[in-house]
């Protein structure tokens, strides 16, 4: 019988993933355009199972060429078929393109996520069709058999499988080997071998698409393992849920009968044995092996306590083999391959591979075969590209509800069965949920205990009543109504319903509690102290997450609403309620309310800063000043040293409150950073100047040219009659790089070169400019330097995507030719003629995680390379300048030369002396320095008036009720986020012109008509309570 | 299909794994490339690709990858071929005929001897 032979084949992915993307569809278009240009006798057409790359789907695989081609759809097929199977042209639009990047990658084996497995259990992935006995004949399929029934003993193939160290894939990592002597050696007959195919994780998909794509691995693996352990009879216990699954081994069940592999006499041996599919109803607990054996014989799915194990008295009493479907999948590779070849793979005690099935905030989610000990973050950054939108890695769940959450300080973690619950986790089936900074983790902990609670039995009474209480003190801290002692309790409860559990479900259940607790304390304490929840998640106490997560309160949602509405006015006052600087911070915030808006979450973040810059510039350009009264004069004389965004922060809480407020500055000008450390092409000076000017009005009384430590010292503005007083001298000396020529001319100091260019418009720089670090202060001084005339480098360890710096800062410098040289850092500066001539860099690169969970640079040996430089500005860090104490004794620093406070109350350990902002944090943010100094002037406030400093928290509500407006779903569809209109490259060089140019009234309109409204929640809320 | 004994089973391997093998990522034989642009497929590509897709099935073989591509420029010489060997310069045909594909298959794809007087030169242009 002769083989058709074809040119090409492709291989149309059919896993549930792609079909539910219509792939049967696409096949058979793909069929009829095939036919059309008569290209039926040359290329095949193939159905397999799932690559495992279903972030893509739909997927053809073009074999021999190798090329892939995804995210299809019906329009593209006659295209793909005239050009690629016609004309013989690839089409590259319709290949992968990574997120983020622009450029197409053709060949699988290019990309990252697959280069970088090793496929044991998944080896013929894409390379079969599943419903073909022959395809899985052809690629060494029922081989191992063929082998273990005629050259090996049963025991030989046990000790086989006991020195691979196969242990078992669905969570407890049993050793297969062990396992099958056992039911071997057991009493009884028949025997009978199950595999278990109950995969029940949120999240977790590794065994439905094994079963999909290669069942007869699996019945391989039956047919050796039975014929080990003398059983007759197994069964296949499959989910109702996976119909295709169910279809895939029950048509491989009878292609292998057919032709004599399972039923009488197996291939003319004297072995006999048969398997018989079971469609479970979908039960967590079915997972369970006793709860699956009762499942199977026709009971109710109870676990019964063990032992004795099934290996004993497992299927109607009798010795029975449970293995996982992906262990089953193992077996005949072992068997072909030896023993010693799988145990070479792998780490000491957990040997071969392991599927997992990465969900959740990854760029690239799918399946993922890696020998064990992989370390997770290679999984998670190299093989899955990281996280969406470049946001911040937070956890990982691994082993679904019956697992514990990983932090990023465990990224290096090597992936095996002991690593894994050593960390408070465990391998489970392999399911890995990926969570970001957006994520909840006492939300997290409260989904996977609804799931156990929905899931438990009821049979035992720790599982079936503990873990509703538990999720009883989990509710009350995410409604912000628990007490700190509920944390113990939480702790206790969890550990007892662990214990004292029947089943691995209840003894599983709290690990999701257990192991939250143990990594995200501070996060649970956040929600019951502080009445906070840091990922803006949950809604009892959150209201909208821009209001939430602003560092100084800001209502957000609310002003965003009055500019929905049009009325600019109201937004303006809403803007002002906790913010004397509203010009200046929707100019230069972070704008931490944007990583956390929910837009963001099917599309992009509302433009809150540039909403509040609009509203902020209106009401300058309308002459609206809002200037508060003081409510009742006290009196009392509050000095505030520093006239940054802390100070001036502070002085305005305190001077509404009726405080003689003086703030001594020693500079020549108030506004600290913002004044002479942010450049004008960010932060116009006029701006700031009015934003002062109305603090000023206020009653603030600002002294400048006055040094405190040097001038006056502390002791001397007590004696003068200052009652309270609050350090806010900022960080400004910078961090040295201690490298060889540091001292040399040429070398600058950042924030003496931003000053020099704020306060003079000129400095000392010469023609080619290195900056180096990745910071703001970084791209503050290139980008000054650049505008100065200056050819700029900036040196950076890490790469952009590490960058701390504020993401458009770094965009726009690079949109202005600054050259970025990343993983590389300064090793010495060399001179010429006596000035900084040279400077010597290495290149690093990135190996492993740091205890934040960002990359760990690593220099490259031998990578040494020169740059041409007469300036250097090291810009990698500053700490706080400590003149300020100069002539006074008594404030406690920490190591780093910070002040030591009190983080609720801003105190010092010296009554009425405060302290917050970068002298306290070291270099943050402006929105982080004005939360410490609205914090500082409460507790000045309340100390005082003889008041203890401890504060009430309470959960975040608007205080505006405004409607929402009508917004047609063609009018939504049709919105999205702005371009901010900004000065074109050209506009900018040789100047300090401002570079975004602000909203127009319509622009602004629009984008906060996008906004999703989430204070309305809340307003329903509260508004039922009252 | 009656039960398998070991070597009936041993036997279906063979001829599965030939129709499969194209999938396994090689090792190839050779690499046939017809090039199939408007002005070759005018010339009478179509029957150049035929002629060589009957050869591959008459004779059973599955190692060899035959593929096409774009116009080759010199759209006067059309029908054109190229065939690769695994470690020797690809070699460019022209003016084919279904005729000359069966000496040409026989010659270079399967003995291993390029068949100069139907030959363009050496050298080719990557397919993609």
């Amino acid at each position: 019988m002769a083989t058709p032979i074809y040119r090409a084949h492709l291989m149309v992915c059919g896993g549930t993933s792609c079909a539910s993307e219509n792939s049967f569809g696409l096949k058979k278009l793909l069929e009829q355009e095939i036919r059309r240009r008569g290209l039926e006798r040359e290329i095949a057409i193939v159905t397999t199972g799932c690559f495992g790359f279903c972030e893509a789907c739909p997927l053809i695989l073009v074999k021999p060429d190798d090329i892939f081609y995804t995210r299809l759809r019906a329009e593209d097929i006659p295209y793909l078929v005239e050009e690629h199977f016609l004309k013989g042209r690839p089409v590259p639009r319709l290949m992968y393109h990574p997120p983020e990047d622009g450029r197409n990658i053709a060949r699988l084996s290019d990309i990252n996520f697959f280069r970088k497995q090793i496929l044991i259990a998944m080896r013929n992935r894409g390379i079969i069709d599943p419903e073909r006995i022959e395809d899985y004949i052809a690629r060494d399929g029922y081989k191992a058999l063929v082998k273990a029934l005629t050259e090996m003993k049963p025991e030989e193939i046990i000790e086989e499988i006991k020195r691979s160290g196969l242990r078992g894939r669905g969570g407890a990592g049993f050793p297969t080997g062990l396992k099958w002597e056992y039911v071997r050696a057991a009493e009884g007959q028949p025997k009978y071998v199950v595999c278990n195919g109950d995969e029940g994780d949120p999240g977790a998909y590794m065994d439905r698409s094994l079963v999909e794509g290669d069942p007869h691995s699996i019945l391989e693996g039956m047919i050796i393992g039975a014929y080990a352990i003398g059983a007759s009879q197994g069964f296949v216990y499959i989910r109702n849920e996976y119909p295709l699954a169910y279809h895939r081994i029950t048509k491989a069940i009878e292609q292998a009968r057919e032709y004599g592999l399972l039923g009488e006499k197996i291939l003319g041996t004297d072995f006999s044995f048969d398997v018989r599919v079971v469609r479970g109803a979908g039960a967590f607990v079915c997972g369970e092996e006793t709860s699956l054996i009762a499942s199977i014989e026709g009971r109710l799915p109870e676990p019964r306590p063990r032992p004795p194990y099934p290996a004993q008295s497992g299927l109607w009493g009798k010795p029975t083999c449970i293995n996982n479907v992906e262990t089953w999948a193992n077996v005949p590779v072992i068997i072909n391959r030896g023993a010693d070849w799988f145990a070479s793979i792998g780490t000491e005690l957990s040997k071969g591979t392991k599927v997992f099935s990465v969900v959740g905030k990854v760029k690239t989610t799918g399946l993922v075969e890696v020998p064990m000990g992989t370390p997770l973050g290679e999984i998670i950054f190299d093989i899955c590209g990281g996280i969406i939108k470049d946001r911040k890695f937070k956890a990982v769940q691994i082993g679904g509800p019956s697992g514990g959450c990983i932090p990023a300080s465990l990224l290096n973690l090597p992936v095996d069965y002991e690593k894994l619950t050593e960390a408070g986790s465990m391998m489970g089936s392999g399911g890995m949920v990926v969570m970001d900074e957006r994520s909840c983790m006492v939300d997290i902990a409260h989904f996977f205990l609804t799931f156990t609670r929905d899931e438990s039995c009821g049979k035992c009474s720790p599982c079936r009543e503990g873990i509703p209480r538990l999720l009883e003190i989990l509710t009350r801290i995410r409604e912000g109504r628990a007490e700190l002692t509920d944390l113990t309790l939480l702790e206790d409860l969890a550990l007892m319903v662990k214990e004292s559990s029947l089943c691995g479900l209840g003894k599983t259940a709290p690990n999701p509690v257990i192991s939250t607790l143990r990594y995200f304390c501070e996060e649970y304490e956040a929600h019951i102290k502080y009445k906070r929840c840091p990922a803006g998640v949950c809604s009892h106490l959150v209201s909208a997450p821009c209001h939430h997560t602003c560092p100084i309160g800001t209502e957000a949602s609310s002003y965003i609403a009055f500019i929905a509405h049009g009325r600019f006015q109201e937004a303006y006052e809403v803007n002002r309620l906790a913010n004397p600087l509203p010009s200046v911070c929707g100019r230069v915030c972070h704008h931490p309310c944007e990583i956390f808006c929910r837009a963001a979450e099917s599309d992009e973040p509302i433009s809150i800063r540039a909403l509040k810059r609009f509203v902020a510039d209106w009401a300058r350009s309308n002459g609206q000043k809002k200037t508060i009264r003081p409510v009742e004069k006290k009196y009392e004389k509050v000095a505030i040293v520093g006239s940054g965004p802390a100070g001036l922060m502070a002085g305005w809480v305190l001077a509404k409150k009726g405080y003689d407020v003086t703030i001594f500055e020693a500079e020549d000008i108030p506004g600290g950073m913002l004044a002479w450390a942010i450049p004008d092409y960010r932060l116009p000076k006029d701006v700031l100047q009015v934003e002062i000017d109305d603090i000023k009005a206020l009653g603030v009384n600002i002294k400048t040219g006055i040094r405190i430590g040097k001038d006056l010292s502390l002791e001397d503005l007590q004696k003068q009659g200052f009652k309270a007083i609050f350090i806010a001298t900022g960080a400004s000396k910078p961090t040295r790089l201690n490298i060889p020529g540091e001292d040399l001319p040429g070398v600058i100091d950042p924030i003496q070169f931003l000053k020099s260019v704020n306060l003079k418009k000129r400095a000392e720089i010469g023609q080619k400019v290195v900056v180096v670090g990745g910071g703001n202060t970084a791209i503050d001084a290139a980008r000054t330097a650049w505008r100065l005339g200056a050819q700029v480098t900036i040196l950076y360890r890490r790469t952009k995507n590490e960058m701390p710096a504020i993401r458009d800062e770094i965009e726009e410098a690079l949109a202005e030719g600054i050259r970025m040289e990343f993983l590389a850092a300064p090793v010495a500066a060399i001179p010429v003629n006596g000035r900084l001539g040279k400077i010597r860099a290495q290149r690093m690169t990135l190996m492993g995680f740091d205890s934040s969970g960002r990359p760990r640079p690593v220099p490259i040996p031998g990578s040494e390379f020169e740059i041409e430089a007469d300036t250097l500005i090291p810009a990698i860090g500053q700490e706080p300048d400590l003149t300020v104490i100069e002539g006074f004794k008594g404030l406690s620093l920490n190591r780093d030369k910070t002040f030591q406070v009190d983080p609720e109350t801003k105190a010092t350990g010296i009554p009425g002396i405060f302290a917050g902002g970068d002298a306290v944090s070291g270099p943050a943010t402006v929105l982080e320095a004005m939360r410490d100094g609205q914090i500082a002037a409460e507790s000045i406030h309340r100390y005082l008036r003889g008041m203890s400093l401890a504060r009430e928290y309470k959960p975040t509500e608007p205080l505006y009720e405004v409607p929402p407006v009508e917004l047609p779903p063609e009018e939504f569809l049709e919105l999205s986020r702005p371009a901010m209109p900004k000065l074109s490259i050209n506009e900018r060089r040789g100047n300090f012109k401002e570079v975004e140019r602000g909203f127009t009234a319509e622009m602004a309109v629009r984008e906060a008509r996008r906004c999703l409204r989430c204070d309305l929640e809340t307003i329903r809320l509260k508004r039922s309570k009252s | 299909m009656p039960k398998l004994t070991i070597s009936d089973l041993e036997k279906l391997r063979e001829t599965a794994k030939a129709s499969i093998f194209l999938r396994n990522g090689g090792p190839f034989r050779a690499k046939i490339t017809v090039h199939m642009g408007t002005c070759g497929l005018a010339a009478g590509a179509r029957d150049i690709m035929d002629a060589f897709l009957r050869l591959l099935n008459e004779k059973q073989i599955a190692d060899v990858i035959l593929t096409t591509s774009g116009c080759a420029g010199m759209c006067s010489r059309e029908p054109m071929a190229t065939i690769e060997l695994p470690g020797q310069a690809p070699i460019k045909y022209v003016d084919l005929t279904p005729e000359k594909v069966n000496v040409l298959f026989e010659s270079h794809v399967l003995g291993g001897k390029p068949v100069a007087e139907f030959a363009l030169g050496l050298g080719s242009e990557r397919t993609f």
